[in-house]
């Protein structure tokens, strides 16, 4: 206590001062208008820095936060566009009754190769997540690859940069079909082979998938043409394609779950039985 | 109380009443009110007790602005002078030791108006400040304060004389 008083006692001129400046200040904001408002401009700038430092400093916190919810709303999206490019390759009066059977499921790529010449990827969602083997996998702009193994929270990938895998694809504009797979060089660099010589098409066309499997839904832009050739003695063209994305480089994909599964497998089953 | 305090009180209220009445009205330029009540802080003994000086610096610009309806900026910028007025001592006068008892017994010319200057400009600044009170009107309140301080300073040389003893100089 006595040292309070003797701090007081100490530095009662500096006290003294700031108490009557403080009067001074509340009689001209009493006084005059004009001062009232200008202070309360100054002290409404100041908070508004302070709140915007806070807001820019939660902000950077919540952002692996928003980064999920975005992937989340992205999911969705991804669904919904699969879906309207899907129901495009059927009649009208078909449309209705054919329902979409694509759900999908959004995930983290863990490990990643492109060097050997039968990659895969491991991502992180499992059987926990109602993972199951043969799914395909998609990322943002192309295609990744289709499950091959399944743990309780992670699931193994053959890569499309996989020399044994054979992708059906079509050519946008003339609908072609035609089965695509990696020359097992350059990531992006495949080749497309079993398109037939009839049909026509030039550089730079679009490759979408060809929704004639079980993996992938019709209508996933893949890649474009460099370049091809026709080959006159067995009546195929042999085409050179560049994929839009590396999927050696991808961070986020989505694995394609197929509801009607079942039942496209049982009813191939019974095809090839009979 | 002793005839110091007297003259001091006598001071006091003639500088208040002289700035009120006389000094307020006289617009030169149609903008500059030369403001000769600072004197009080120049008379007052530099080695007395600072609290009661910055209690009476309060009230004298307090009643400035009672009286002349101009918010508090006479009494803040009073103030703040009052409340710094021993560094501007220590600067224009050097050393402790040199530091005369009051204003009127140093003979020093260029401390003396040294120390004047820097008190006016101080006062004028704060008060100019506080009466535009915003960044944009650098100009203005650099004009109001030199051409205001220019009249206040040769003012208050004048008015200073009166307290100067006959043998002094």
């Amino acid at each position: 206590m006595q040292r309070i008083i003797n701090a007081l006692i100490q530095y009662r001129n500096p006290i003294l001062y700031f108490f009557f400046m403080g009067c001074s200040i509340f009689f001209l904001t009493k006084k005059s208008k004009y001062h009232k408002t200008q202070l309360e401009e100054y002290g409404m700038y100041v908070t508004k820095e302070l709140y915007d430092i806070n807001h820019k400093l939660s902000n950077y916190f919540k952002l692996k936060r928003k980064n999920e919810e975005l992937l989340k709303e992205n999911k969705k999206l991804r669904e919904l566009y699969l879906k309207s490019k899907s129901l495009a390759l059927y009649p009208n009066a078909f449309a209705k009754k054919k329902h979409f059977p694509f759900k999908l499921k959004e995930a983290n790529v863990i490990k990643n190769s492109f060097l050997n010449q039968r990659n895969n990827l491991i991502i992180d969602v499992g059987k926990g997540d109602g993972i199951k083997s043969d799914m395909g996998v998609i990322s943002k702009n192309g295609i990744v690859g289709i499950v091959n193994s399944v743990s309780e929270n992670y699931s193994s990938v053959i890569s499309i940069l996989n020399q044994d895998i054979k992708i059906n694809v079509r050519l946008k504009k003339s609908n072609a079909l035609g089965s695509m797979f990696w020359r097992g060089l350059n990531p992006l660099e495949f080749k497309i082979d079993d398109v037939v010589n009839n049909v026509s098409f030039k550089k730079g066309d679009t490759i979408i998938t060809g929704g004639m499997s079980a993996y992938f839904p019709y209508g996933i832009p893949i890649g474009e043409i460099v370049d091809f050739e026709s080959n006159s003695q067995n009546g195929y063209y042999s085409i050179n394609a560049r994929l839009f994305e590396d999927p050696s480089l991808v961070n986020y994909v989505y694995v394609l779950s197929n509801v009607d599964r079942e039942e496209i497998l049982k009813l191939q089953e019974n095809f090839q039985n009979e | 109380m002793n005839r110091k305090s007297l003259i001091l009180l006598i001071s006091f209220f003639s500088l208040l009443f002289f700035q009120i009445f006389a000094f307020n009205n006289m617009n030169i330029f149609g903008f500059v009110n030369p403001m000769i009540y600072i004197v009080f802080l120049v008379i007052y003994n530099f080695d007395s007790d600072q609290t009661l000086f910055i209690l009476i610096c309060f009230l004298l610009g307090f009643s400035v602005d009672f009286f002349s309806q101009s918010g508090g900026a006479h009494t803040i910028a009073t103030l703040t002078v009052s409340f710094l007025r021993p560094i501007l001592i220590r600067n224009s006068y050097g050393v402790t030791s040199e530091i005369p008892v009051s204003f009127n017994t140093d003979t020093r010319r260029i401390n003396n108006y040294t120390f004047l200057s820097l008190l006016f400009i101080l006062h004028h600044l704060i008060y100019f400040s506080i009466v535009f009170f915003d960044w944009t009107a650098v100009h203005l309140i650099l004009k109001n304060t030199f051409l205001t301080f220019m009249f206040s300073l040769t003012l208050s040389i004048m008015v200073l004389n009166f307290y100067r003893k006959p043998n002094d100089s």
